[in-house]
């Protein structure tokens, strides 16, 4: 029994996540002590030193839950009704961003729960971080005229979702239950996913599906897919972070003033972090907070334009070499080797000194050089593909060789496709940011982060926090999209299948 | 659950209720834009280096704000700047202007006179007032300088200034006596004077000096003027007359012992002193040649200088055409008859200071003879009264070099000169490591060339200079450190690579003061900002009220305090050098006024 109970203790993912969220928040605490302290002046910073506190705090309890779960593990085999409802004291964490041991407290207070509340506390953490980041605009001199309203309806989304967690809670199955409302319901949370909130969308779809009459085989699919992705919460936590910088980037076109991070102002140059400017502001005196908020836009367009293009591109280009006559594949790939072999970042760096910097240049100029990649990625998956049976059996009812390419062909080979889109897309960011970074990018006033970048690498020993924070905003964004293509890489993996 | 709502509802409203929005705020603005006026934004594209990419990024602010639209054309190194400016792909290009012999004729003939080296634009009343205040003395020319002023920047506003600069240098004091570095305004740096704090280091170890261009255009002081010798040329060849730090001709640290102005701005004279001798690089290392550095050199020098076909590519000929005549005085009566501003005789001013007066003058530079009273002078003749030229002289173009060295390397025609086969006197290559060419420099100045590759460049001094003397170098041996980056520069600086880094950036005087072992020194320079028009086919190049509109949206203000006061405000290249009382104010309501006449 015992033996049992250890094996059990091992494989619980749940005890895996509050380990790991120990950890992590350990470790914020412990950098916002040290931050706190001013080794020069010898004081405390009162209101980091709070805040660390606090951390310390919820880290202390998490470490509690962490052997309270333990022990009714080994002991019970499961966790204990009261160690259950100590959770929910967890959720407090929240309010102080610490989003590791929230959704360890949202996981362990329904562990057993369907699906649809995985998407729901993510969907409430996302709106939560989304209002709480935004209303950081409340210190400004001004906000932009159309704040209030949206900041009020965030609020209310926020409201709904916190109804409907409580909902998906306590109720152990939802498809039973079938009311006018609830069949309602998704196609609320598809519109209202406009700001962004992609949480919001995959609940509404997975609710969808499981109302339909539509063939139960696609529901338990999806249902499988994500019952995989959500066992690994850094992905989960990737995707969150994606997602909430997606979503911020929406909602700032209309709660974001953008002369706060355009236009210069002479009198506030280079001050320190306050509530009016979170991040200090740079040598222009422009707000560096609202200029990464208006740069997760620019980052985020131009690293999923670069990763589409070269997929669109260089997924055609695999697939019909790796589908048709020999001597069609040798022309592309000899041609793609080519590319392939001068450096992606030289590459860019000589189209843009050809043709001048501009958004636009530098989307052609890092799309070229990814298409071998994917053409060889594509190429490969195609040819594994081309001679299975579902193939020949189409090709004996005579269907075209082009529909039976598209319509079974590249569908059933596309999954590494993705994965490879989501692992680059990192590198995509980082590219924009490092040709900016050198002045190759976008104009220099556009707040894009590796623009930002470069004004606080001038003042690295002055004003250090001018460079930390984009630096942190694009590592962030890069390790959450790496974080999620592992994830994606083990739900779309067919061997575990 | 409804209350709960309920409270939730109040809160947020409470919360939202008193907050200012964008519109409330913008009700106290005046209204920048002239969109309510139907005035179509005009376009202006400005031209720059991405070194000047701050200084575009608050022009671009400004102008923006003043109702137009800009396009900025940043380019990463100067060479593809002059390639756009060339095309004429700009409305304004960002320029800026040092005068380096800090004379106001220098800073207004190049730029702004019709047929200048580097002309902007050809207008006759300019070039009338530039001609006539060349011809006045100091207490004349502020008027015809204001006058010109408020033609060429007001009137028809053919340039836009932004900002005169500050020169900073830093120097590291716990190696180097601080007090003995210069950092003249004009002039360039004064290797001799340096010392170290510890005096017995100045023979075992070198003097760690920084530039930023490490290809040099040329050792002959005629043949360039550009950042990449202007310091290396000055310590190499000695001149007629040297600049203070303020900007005064002085005869300190010069070939001649004193100098006079005669009557009628025409005549200047020049009494040389006997203790400076040629030195050359042999296979030993630098050897004294017994070749004293005599007047029969200036003549040669000079005539050089001002004939644009004494040599292929003569750089500097335009500095030194006004002068006329150079000629080697023999005859001592000419001095006693000859009489200065103040009524003495040339040869009374002449000797003021001297140990020895004035006995014998001699012709022949191997005679002379200071202790016995035997000297030698030059006379300097210019085609109009033109006080200025002393600045010319002392300007690094106007260095002296050895008429029997020069005419025995330089024995190519100057028509059919050839750059591959044919090595001209002072090329970098003679003096470059491993390129098979001897080094055929004859250093006139305190230190000579020894060497140089792509890193640094090697000096050492002269043994004859001066020997024995006050004027003699202190540090027997100068490394120059070639860095192009002002990052790491600095840098080098901060890690002792580097003992004196001059032009540190704005941003980083703090870093410099910080640091113990770090003096910041700094001086007013002659470096003005400013943006030229594009005078040929372009809108602003026949819109003068367009042009004044632009003049009036930039706010120098605004500049001096992004450079945290660190420069000055500029009406043009003149200002560092005359004070002419014209200010520029930006003038949002006279921009829209001009916008509007403008769009007529």
């Amino acid at each position: 029994m015992n033996q049992l109970y250890k094996k059990k203790l091992k494989q619980s993912d749940l005890y895996k996540h509050g380990h790991f969220s120990f950890v992590v928040s350990l470790l914020l605490a412990t950098i916002l002590l040290v931050n706190s302290y001013q080794f020069t002046t010898q004081t405390w910073q009162l209101s980091l030193f709070l805040i660390a506190v606090a951390y310390l705090f919820v880290t202390i309890f998490q470490l509690v839950l962490n052997l309270r779960t333990r022990r009714d593990i080994l002991k019970y085999g499961n966790i204990q009704r009261k160690t259950r409802l100590l959770t929910a004291f967890q959720l407090g964490s929240l309010l102080v961003g610490n989003v590791f041991t929230a959704t360890y407290a949202f996981r362990a207070l329904q562990d057993d729960g369907e699906i649809e509340y995985t998407f729901a506390y993510y969907m409430f953490l996302a709106d939560f971080l989304i209002i709480a980041v935004t209303s950081f605009n409340l210190f400004k001199p001004y906000v932009t005229n159309y704040f209030i309203p949206v900041v009020f309806s965030l609020a209310v989304l926020l409201l709904l979702d916190v109804i409907v967690l409580i909902w998906l809670a306590r109720s152990k199955s939802v498809s039973r239950k079938s009311t006018r409302l609830v069949r309602l319901l998704p196609y609320l949370f598809m519109v209202t996913s406009l700001t962004g909130n992609v949480f919001r969308f995959i609940l509404g779809y997975s609710l969808l599906l499981k109302q339909g009459k539509r063939d139960p085989a696609n529901s338990e699919r999806w249902q499988l897919f994500w019952i995989k992705l959500t066992k690994r919460f850094t992905a989960m936590i990737g995707l969150l972070f994606v997602i909430f910088t997606f979503s911020l980037s929406i909602t700032s076109f209309t709660t974001f003033v953008t002369r706060f991070a355009v236009a210069n102002d002479y009198t506030v140059l280079l001050t320190e972090p306050s509530l009016v400017y979170p991040f200090g502001t740079d040598n222009f005196g422009r707000d560096v907070f609202s200029r990464i908020v208006f740069g997760a836009r620019i980052s985020l367009i131009i690293g999923m334009l670069t990763t589409l293009i070269p997929m669109i591109i260089g997924g055609f280009l695999g697939a019909i070499s790796g589908f048709f006559h020999r001597s069609l594949d040798q022309a592309i790939m000899r041609v793609l080797d080519v590319l392939y072999a001068i450096p992606g970042i030289l590459l860019a760096i000589a189209i843009i000194a050809a043709f001048g910097s501009s958004t636009l240049n530098l989307i052609i100029a890092l799309s070229v050089g990814s298409i071998p990649m994917y053409a060889r990625t594509m190429r490969a998956n195609i040819l594994m593909i081309a001679h299975l049976d579902f193939i020949e059996a189409a090709r004996a009812l005579g269907e075209s060789e082009w529909k039976i390419l598209f319509k079974h062909a590249i569908p059933n080979g596309f999954a590494p496709m993705i994965v490879r889109a989501t692992l680059t897309i990192g590198t995509a960011v980082i590219a924009t940011s490092s040709l900016s970074f050198l002045g190759l990018g976008v104009e220099p006033h556009v707040p894009e982060w590796g623009n930002v970048l470069r004004i606080g690498s001038q003042y690295l020993e002055t004003e250090p926090y001018l460079a930390i924070f984009p630096g942190l905003a694009i590592i962030l964004l890069v390790l959450s999209f790496n974080f999620l293509g592992d994830g994606l890489r083990d739900a779309l993996d067919p061997k575990i299948n | 659950m409804k209350k709960l709502s309920l409270l939730f509802f109040v809160v947020m409203v409470l919360l939202l209720g008193c907050v200012n929005t964008e519109s409330d705020v913008q009700g106290d603005e005046p209204e920048q834009t002239p969109d309510e006026t139907n005035i179509e934004r005009p376009t202006i594209e400005i031209l720059g280096t991405s070194t000047g990419e701050d200084d575009l990024n608050i022009l671009r602010d400004q102008l923006t704000n003043n109702g137009f639209e800009v396009e900025l054309n940043i380019q990463p190194d100067y060479g593809s700047f002059t390639t756009q400016r060339d095309a004429g792909n700009y409305d304004l290009a960002l320029s800026s202007w040092t005068t380096v012999t800090g004379n106001p004729d220098y800073a207004v003939r190049s730029l702004f006179t019709s047929d200048g080296d580097n002309s902007l634009f050809a207008d006759q009343q300019a070039d009338e007032l530039v001609n006539l205040a060349s011809t006045q003395l100091a207490e004349e020319y502020q008027e015809t300088y204001k006058d010109l002023e408020q033609h060429i920047v007001f009137d028809q506003a053919y340039i836009a200034p932004l900002y005169i600069s500050y020169k900073a240098q830093g120097v590291n004091d716990t190696i180097i006596n601080e007090e003995t570095v210069r950092l003249p305004k004009s002039r360039a740096a004064v290797w001799e004077a340096v010392d170290f704090n510890d005096a017995s280091l100045r023979d075992s170890q070198p003097l760690l000096v920084h530039q930023a261009i490490g290809s040099l255009t040329s050792l002959d002081p005629i043949k360039g003027n550009d950042g990449s010798i202007n310091t290396l040329n000055t310590n190499i060849y000695v001149r007629l007359v040297n600049l203070t730090d303020d900007d005064q001709v002085v005869s300190d640290g010069s070939l001649s012992l004193n100098h006079v102005i005669a009557e009628g701005n025409q005549d200047y004279y020049f009494l040389l002193r006997d203790d400076i001798y040629f030195a050359a690089i042999e296979e030993d290392g630098v050897v004294n040649t017994e070749d004293r550095v005599g007047a029969e050199d200036v003549q040669f020098s000079l005539n050089r200088a001002k004939d644009r076909n004494s040599v292929p590519d003569h750089r500097t000929y335009s500095l030194h055409e006004s002068m006329d005549n150079i000629e080697i005085v023999s005859d001592l009566s000419e001095l006693e008859d000859a009489v200065t501003i103040n009524g003495d005789s040339v040869k009374e001013a002449l000797e003021v200071g001297l140990d020895q007066d004035i006995t014998e003058l001699t012709t022949s530079k191997d005679d002379a003879n200071n202790a016995n009273g035997i000297y030698q002078a030059v006379k300097i003749t210019t085609v109009n009264p033109f006080p200025q030229v002393l600045n010319y002289l002392a300007h690094q173009s106007a260095g002296i070099v050895s008429q029997q060295q020069v005419e025995s390397v330089n024995t190519f025609d100057v028509e059919d000169y050839n750059v591959d086969e044919d090595i001209a006197y002072g090329d970098q290559r003679t003096v470059t490591e491993d390129s098979g060419f001897d080094n055929t420099l004859y250093a006139s100045g305190p230190y000579i060339l020894v060497s140089k590759n792509d890193y640094e460049a090697h000096f050492v001094k002269n043994p004859g200079y001066r020997a024995g003397t006050d004027g003699e170098p202190n540090i027997n041996e100068v490394i120059v450190k070639f860095i192009q980056e002002p990052e790491s520069a600095l840098s080098a600086l901060r890690n002792n690579e580097i003992h004196i880094l001059n032009g540190v950036a704005e941003n980083r005087y703090d870093t410099v003061i910080e640091d113990e072992s770090l003096t910041l020194q700094q001086n007013e320079s002659n470096g003005v900002t400013y943006l030229a028009f594009n005078m040929e086919g372009r809108e602003v190049s026949t819109n003068v009220a367009l042009r004044q509109a632009i003049l009036h949206s930039i706010n120098q203000d605004e500049f001096i305090s992004f450079y945290q006061g660190n420069k000055m405000p500029a009406v043009s290249t003149v200002s560092p050098l005359v004070n002419t009382g014209l200010t520029l104010e930006a003038d949002s309501e006279r921009v829209q006024e001009l916008l509007r006449e403008a769009a007529e």
